[in-house]
């Protein structure tokens, strides 16, 4: 079967975290990813996307590719959203930090469960995310 | 994981560096074109020619078996031929080489064979190059080093596909290696025990989870032994894993015992100051193995007859 | 998306056993909280067993309900089981570092079970 190898879903309200959750599971799991490595990558999912319906104050997007490397597979998410933005990344991905009055674990845990992640983010203008995650292709 | 390239197998990026390196240029692009109506003409005779010198070896005969698996290496060999002078040296190019690389080690044809079948193709094209009535000596000398450029650039790719196939195989080997050295086994109805032989590093405790935790789900394990007798020295690396291993098996419903902690190990882990006070802790897996029994109410007597 | 009738509440004895689905929205995690609670008081139950055997994700937001949930379940007198967790979404949890606050895991709905029997002493 032929994956597809792009594609993306917008975040505007609550029940947009599932509907994201379900592509990647399906996404991830068609290109190969091990159980425990679906389970990190759609957690990872969940926290960004709902950081961007929480947080930004603005409708957003995620975007989805799939990346491959001679006996490996990658995949790689872009969470842009227009909305507030994060005046300290540092302090943002601090654990514990938030602003909302909750746990303050999803940036940092996100950090730990994907291979690698770049925030950039400007007040007022918006935010976007970018993290990606590796295994062995199968 | 590791996410760097594997170091043998070039990019298409990288192998246009590589053409760089040989001062491959346009100019044997064009070379190569004038190679092209003779590499057309003698396309067959080359190629049965050399099957036929193939067939002689043993060696190389025994990748020839049967008439079919013949007659589909002599076209790719033609289509190849062809394309060494087709002028097109782009991505696709490079992709085919590659895949010849890798369909080589496959079937398990040594690169000997691989690098002097080049040989004879250049014994039977060369008297075609300089005895050829078209060609000038200067164009001769440029067609004869185009031509061994492009063989050259061939024959590192596939031999760097080699490699890289070679090394696959041994990383997945390290792997399996991994695997053995921490094997979960069930000791008991509802107890599982894990011995880990040598250090703790995080590729590796990720897969030592999984497999731990899957084994007490499936043998419906309350409690798990993760034995560290074989665990030379600890660092907080290791026991933020372990730890993180202990609050992972919570979390399904089981916990662990960990057993072997030698003197040393102790020591260390007080030095760091790593709070293993929630967790229960045995000098040695027998000792272990009677608390676990214990919270499991099971008694074991003595026979009264021994 | 998923109607209300999704999730549903069993009492069995003086306990309340809920199955949580495979992947619960925001929406479904509020709802099996205001329903616990319900039912709690409504039939005095002592202990609460969340099957999550079927869920495949578990991200800050349901872990941060579960353990207010354990926390409220506890000041109307309860116990709250969480029964038959993937060992994927255990490790996914961990390394995200979440906690479930005063919940006890166990390894499937019998056990949990177990806990409420009179050996365990907890009821
Ligand atoms: N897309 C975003 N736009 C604006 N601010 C954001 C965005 N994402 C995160 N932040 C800021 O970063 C802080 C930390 O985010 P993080 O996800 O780590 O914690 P949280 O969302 O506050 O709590 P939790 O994820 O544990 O429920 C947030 O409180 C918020 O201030
Ligand atoms: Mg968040």
């Amino acid at each position: 079967m032929a994956i597809e190898e792009t594609g993306e879903n917008p975040i505007k309200n609550e029940g947009d975290i599932v509907t994201c959750r379900k592509l990647i599971r399906n996404v991830a799991t068609t290109a190969g990813f091990g159980m425990t490595d679906v389970t990190r990558i759609v957690t990872a999912v969940s926290e960004l996307a709902r950081n961007v319906y929480v947080h930004a104050g603005s409708d957003g997007v995620m975007r989805w590719q799939l990346l491959y490397q001679p006996g490996k597979i990658g995949i790689q998410l872009v969470f842009e959203d227009y909305g507030k933005g994060i005046p300290d990344i540092d302090q943002a991905i601090e654990a514990g930090f938030t602003t909302a009055g909750t746990m303050g674990m999803g940036l940092s845990g996100v950090k730990r469960l994907m291979d690698e992640m770049h925030i950039q983010s400007e007040l007022g203008i918006g935010t976007t995310i970018t993290v990606a995650k590796w295994g062995r292709a199968k | 994981m590791n996410h760097s390239h594997s170091k043998y197998l070039s990019n298409f990026k990288n192998w246009a560096e590589q053409k760089r390196f040989l001062d491959f240029t346009e100019k044997d692009v064009e070379f190569l074109k004038k190679l092209h109506p003779f590499a057309i003409e003698y396309a067959d005779s080359f190629v049965d020619q050399l099957y036929e010198h193939l067939l002689q070896f043993p060696d190389t005969k025994r990748f020839l078996s049967d008439e079919k698996t013949l007659n589909r290496l002599k076209l790719a060999q033609k289509a190849y031929f062809m394309d060494l002078t087709s002028g097109e040296y782009g991505e696709e190019y490079y992709q085919s080489r590659i895949k010849v690389g890798i369909a080589h080690q496959r079937i398990g044809l040594p690169p000997r064979v691989y690098m002097s079948t080049y040989c004879y193709y250049m014994q039977l094209i060369i008297p075609k190059i300089y005895g050829n009535p078209m060609f000038d000596v200067e164009t001769a000398n440029g067609v004869f080093l185009a031509l061994h450029k492009i063989i050259n650039l061939d024959q590192e790719l596939a031999i760097s596909s080699y490699i890289h196939a070679i090394d696959e195989v041994i990383s997945r080997q390290t792997e399996e290696i991994l695997e053995m050295s921490t094997p979960v086994i069930q000791i008991w109805d509802g107890v599982v025990a894990a011995p880990i032989i040598g250090m703790l590093d995080s590729g590796r405790t990720q897969q030592f989870m999984e497999r731990l935790l899957e084994a007490i789900v499936e043998t419906n394990s309350p409690v798990a032994l993760i034995d560290i007798t074989g665990v030379p020295q600890i660092d907080t690396a290791t026991a933020q894993h372990l730890i993180d291993t202990i609050n992972a098996v919570k979390l399904l419903g089981s916990q662990v015992i960990i057993t072997g902690v030698r003197p040393v190990i102790a020591q260390t882990l007080v030095h760091l100051g790593i709070d293993l006070s929630g967790i229960i802790t045995r000098p040695t897996m027998a000792s272990g193995l009677k608390v676990a029994l214990d919270k499991l109410n099971i008694k074991v007597m003595d026979n009264p007859r021994a | 998306m998923d109607g209300e009738n999704n999730l549903s509440v069993i009492k069995l004895k003086n306990i309340l056993l809920v199955t949580v689905p495979d992947d619960p929205g925001d929406d479904i995690i509020q709802e099996l909280q205001t329903k616990v609670l319900h039912a709690i008081e409504k039939y005095q139950s002592k202990g609460l067993i969340l099957d999550i055997s079927s869920v495949n994700i578990l991200d800050s937001f349901f872990a941060r309900t579960i353990s207010e949930t354990t926390q409220m379940v506890a000041l109307m007198g309860g116990q709250t089981v969480i029964a038959g967790m993937q060992p994927s979404v255990a490790i996914t949890a961990t390394e995200l570092g979440l906690h479930l606050g005063k919940a006890i895991s166990t390894l499937d709905v019998d056990r949990a079970l177990d806990i409420f029997t009179d050996n365990f002493k907890l009821v």
